[in-house]
């Protein structure tokens, strides 16, 4: 099949800020596609709306008004739909000057809708997990029945028995140390990485097609994190399943990623094959990818003892969203060409290259 | 359908915005009533201090029984003997005022004291005054009450004092919280480390600044409760006798009345309980809400 | 849900001893009031404790000598121990046998009208809960829960009556000793109702119940089983409706058990508390005392009970 597994269009999810009176403009327009046996990393600072993105894929967005525009074309062998489908008719937009000033959304219907659309895709065809893996495990059911719920829930393992058994079998895949002990344990006594295992044994134990992993090794040991990463390559290869990961380390993405989408200020910014974006040398690079690898100490530079390279300026206010480029203010690269543009018009996100696209004024290809 | 809509320019310093708008509408309103009631039971106990009543409460006109309200001079009518509700429920207040206030002072002392020892000294302090807490709070209210009045007499004010022992562990357990909150906040740590005196955190810092707000909310929410008790008290023939008024009794005499389907004499009572009470517990939930930051503002 | 059954029994044995401790301090309390009234009480009930005239007289020749707060306490609490309330001033029957079919009654109207409380505030709080914070539709249901709380209950107690005999051509003031008739156990529902909608624990009932189920909802791990497909209400269930559920019953039965004494008083009904009234009218100590530690003890059995389930639910003590 060469029609990507997921394809996110034109993602749209806003919240609304009471005491301010205001949207927050979370995911603001994302596109991307995660295809087939493929790891797409989707890296940014926090706030850059990653993990809402994520979020918005499974549906678990329940603040108001939450998604309002766009499309998820979701297609693997055995489903194939639009997440969003319906979503037009409950929501109503209203733009002013190209920006959003109100929207009404029938909430309710959407959620029902919604829920309709998801119930045979959550932790069947798409499984989710989470960054701070011992609060996203229920406390009061031991790990291994989390596990087995999983399976009968999803598999063919009906009975209770074979799906403790295919819960065993999950928990030694994923390398836990004294999987049978670990089955009985509850998560309170395990440790992050265990939990984050854990985790990861329940979500592939129901064979989904994609696995969303919202910051999997944030929060963790950074020992463990590479454990981690090192289970999560193996798992991949293993069994060809294809990934969104979620993260604010580059290293992580790095290491897993196939193509990698760079997002800031509820946008992706950049988005193409991970060796291309993720060098530091390339020619065509979006200015604030390549503030972001520049953050990051080199091997060099900690041996130096050289002073970090941040970023100038803060995080893009999602509420005060300006009505230039994003990351016009932080913007070192800005030459007097394109200073105008830049100020005043939000570029669109366009291939630069077969494969790669850009969302930057200097790259600009013109119409 | 919901709907969400901004301005073009955005609201900086939401701080300054006038308070009406700053709170939710429901807080508000229940503030309002809160106080109000709060402004006519104290006007009501001045009034009856100086005997400022439309009608002498305890007058008998055997010619305008069971009046309904509104009728000639009697605003709420005249119970079944004749006698003028309005100033029979104006005089009841002076059943439970002072003695409420007597009540909560002492729930709120004893429990300043207790919260402040057993949040700032914890260990074994805090689990000996835990004890004391959790036995107090064994006794159910009014049969500790029943015992008293057994064991004494059932005057009002030795029914308060027990009335205001018996408030302690709760407001002993809010302060409590409330310090080992700050502490968990480094904020104690904080200010030892300024070099501020213990007894300066403790009352300055503490309790004005970041207990006040429980302070109150507990002081309406006990004035409540007293009033529950009070009239349950009098309800059931404790506390003040007739002729003389209390909401309670007010009820109670009534009663047969009210069951061969003169309801007024016994609801007109049951209704100033139902208002008032409403009032002190709105008001204590309204500023909860507002003044704790509980509503997603 | 299974635990080392070693590690629940140290834990209940440990609370136990805990309830034994309180309960040793209630005696003390109600010894202490008991010691302090005015006009010779404690003689008053020892007498009463002792089975013959001889006794007494020689109890209050031995009396006339030294005997110090000490060995009364003792020799009281003895005889409680051992079912000895004394007699009842104004009946001359021994204490403990009219508690025990009044405490009875007591207890089938207490744990009915928290039935009541529970069957509709809980429905209330989910609802809400589940809905969100739409101020459009729960609150109503809050003002209603606040208007029932703040309502005396002895006024509802009326209501109710008025509307049985009236309405329905009912008398639920029928006492417990009418000859039985077909449907006796209805006339038992009135005063039930009354307790368990007025006894003014409704609102907070809700108001808790709604929050903890609003604050599970949110949390990482119902996020997670939503995610999974799971079931919601399976795993929010545990710590978001048992356990808040059996924590407030626990904390509210002080207040129910304060709220029968007015109920019983309604309604004619032979418990506790209709007791507890007559004794205090009468200034009948040994009943009244009785009944004060029977109160005490059911109050902490209550706890005792909450401790257990959460203990049962909450493996290993996990969260906080």
């Amino acid at each position: 099949m060469n029609q990507p597994l997921l394809k996110i269009e034109n993602l749209r999810t806003y919240f609304y800020s009471r005491s301010k009176h205001s949207f927050v403009r979370a995911v603001d327009g994302v596109s991307l596609e995660v295809g087939q046996r493929e790891t797409v990393g989707v890296v940014g600072e926090s706030g850059s709306g990653k993990s809402i993105t994520a979020m918005s894929v499974m549906g678990l967005i329940s603040t108001g008004p939450g998604v309002i525009g766009g499309s998820i074309h979701f297609a693997s062998a055995r489903v194939q739909k639009n997440l969003l489908e319906g979503l037009h008719k409950c929501v109503k937009v209203e733009e002013q000057d190209g920006r959003v000033m109100a929207v009404s959304k029938d909430e309710r219907g959407w959620q029902k809708t919604a829920e309709r659309l998801m119930r045979d895709l959550r932790g069947k065809e798409i499984a989710m997990i989470f960054q701070n893996p011992r609060a996203s495990l229920n406390p009061y059911i031991t790990v291994g029945e989390q596990i087995t719920e999983a399976v009968r829930l999803h598999t063919a393992n009906k009975s209770v028995r074979e799906a403790r058994e295919r819960a065993v079998y999950w928990l030694e895949r994923v390398k836990i140390d004294s999987p049978r002990l670990r089955f009985n344990s509850y998560p309170s006594a395990l440790s992050g990485g265990m939990c984050q295992r854990a985790m990861i044994a329940m979500a592939l134990s129901s064979e989904p097609s994609l696995l969303i992993a919202d910051e999997p090794t944030t929060g963790l040991d950074a020992t463990i994190q590479s454990k981690i990463v090192d289970l999560m390559e193996e798992l991949k290869s293993e069994t060809g399943i294809s990934t969104l990961l979620i993260s604010h380390d580059i290293s992580v993405i790095s290491r897993l990623s196939d193509r990698v989408a760079v997002m800031y200020g509820g946008a992706v910014v950049e988005y193409g094959p991970a060796q291309r974006v993720l060098d530091m040398g390339a020619a065509t690079k979006h200015p604030y990818t390549a503030a972001l690898l520049a953050s990051v100490p080199s091997a060099q530079q900690i041996r130096d003892k050289a002073n970090l390279q941040a970023i100038e300026g803060d995080v893009l206010d999602t509420i005060n969203v300006p009505p230039g480029c994003r990351f016009y203010a932080r913007c070192n690269q800005v030459t007097p060409a394109v200073r105008e543009k830049c100020a005043t018009h939000q570029p669109e996100l366009q291939e630069v290259a077969p494969g790669h696209q850009m969302r930057c004024w200097r790259y600009a290809v013109p119409a | 359908m919901k709907k969400y809509s901004q301005t073009s320019s955005v609201i900086e310093d939401f701080s300054k915005l006038p308070f009406w708008q700053k709170y939710a509408v429901v807080d508000l309103i229940y503030v309002g009533y809160g106080l109000l009631i709060v402004a006519l039971v104290l006007l009501s106990y001045i009034l009856g201090m100086f005997n400022w009543l439309p009608h002498d409460p305890q007058q008998i006109n055997m010619d305008m029984l069971m009046a309904p309200p509104a009728t000639a001079d009697y605003l709420l009518g005249t119970d079944f003997m004749g006698r003028d509700i309005l100033s029979r429920l104006i005089m009841g207040i002076q059943a439970y005022f002072l003695p409420g206030l007597l009540a909560i002072s002492i729930s709120l002392s004893g429990g300043i004291l207790l919260g402040v020892v057993a949040g700032y000294r914890g260990g074994t302090i805090e689990t000996i005054i835990t004890y004391f807490t959790n036995l107090v709070d064994s006794f159910p209210r009014l049969v500790l009450i029943l015992l008293v009045i057994a064991a004494f007499k059932p005057d009002i004010y030795y029914i308060m004092v027990v009335m205001g022992i018996t408030g302690v562990p709760a407001v002993a357990t809010a302060i409590a919280n409330k310090i080992r909150f700050l502490a968990q906040k480094n904020f104690i740590e904080a200010a030892i480390a300024l070099g501020l005196r213990t007894r300066v955190i403790i009352v300055k810092h503490i309790l004005w600044y970041n207990c006040r707000a429980l302070l109150i909310i507990q002081a309406t929410l006990g004035m409540g409760e007293a009033i529950l008790l009070e009239t349950s008290l009098s309800y059931l023939g404790f506390g003040v006798q007739e002729p003389e008024p209390s909401w309670g009794n007010m009820v109670q005499s009534g009663a047969n009345y009210f069951l061969q389907g003169n309801f007024w004499p016994s609801t007109a009572p049951a209704l100033a309980i139902l208002f008032t009470i409403l009032g002190f517990n709105l008001l204590g939930d309204g500023l909860n809400n507002i003044l704790e930051d509980k509503r997603d503002k | 849900m299974l635990m080392p059954p070693k590690e629940i029994i140290l834990n209940i044995i440990k609370e136990l001893f805990i309830v034994m401790l309180l309960l040793l301090g209630v005696s003390f309390v109600v010894f202490g009031i008991l010691y302090a009234a005015p006009g010779d009480q404690f003689s008053v009930l020892l007498e009463g404790q002792l089975p013959t005239a001889q006794a007494r007289q020689e109890i209050r020749e031995a009396m006339g000598g030294a005997q110090g707060w000490y060995g009364q306490y003792f020799s009281w609490l003895l005889n409680v121990l051992s079912g000895n309330f004394g007699t009842s001033v104004r009946t001359g029957l021994p204490v403990a046998g009219e508690l025990l079919t009044v405490s009875l009654n007591t207890l089938y109207l207490t744990l009915g009208s928290m039935l009541v409380t529970l069957l509709v505030a809980v429905p209330i709080a989910l609802y809400s809960s589940v809905r969100g914070h739409s101020v459009a539709i729960s609150w109503p249901l809050t003002m209603l829960g606040y208007v029932i709380s703040a309502l005396p209950v002895f006024w509802l107690g009326y209501i109710a009556i008025y509307i049985s005999i009236h309405g329905f051509d009912f008398f639920p003031l029928a006492s417990m000793s009418r000859t039985p008739g077909e449907n006796d156990w209805l006339y038992t529902l009135v005063p039930v109702l009354v307790l368990g909608l007025g006894s003014g624990t409704i609102s907070e009932v809700i108001r808790n119940l709604r929050e903890e189920m609003s604050r599970v909802m949110a949390e990482d791990y119902v996020r997670t089983a939503r995610a999974k497909g799971a079931s919601v209400w399976r795993h929010a269930f545990k710590e978001g409706l048992l356990l808040p559920v059996t924590q407030i019953i626990a904390a509210k039965i002080p207040f129910i058990l304060g709220g029968a004494v007015i109920v019983e008083q309604v309604f004619n009904w032979p418990g506790m508390g209709r007791m507890a009234w007559q004794a205090a009218q009468d200034r009948d100590f040994p009943v009244i005392m009785g009944i004060v530690l029977v109160a005490a003890a059911f109050v902490r059995l209550g706890s005792l009970i909450q401790h257990i389930v959460c203990t049962a639910v909450n493996p290993q003590g996990a969260r906080d």
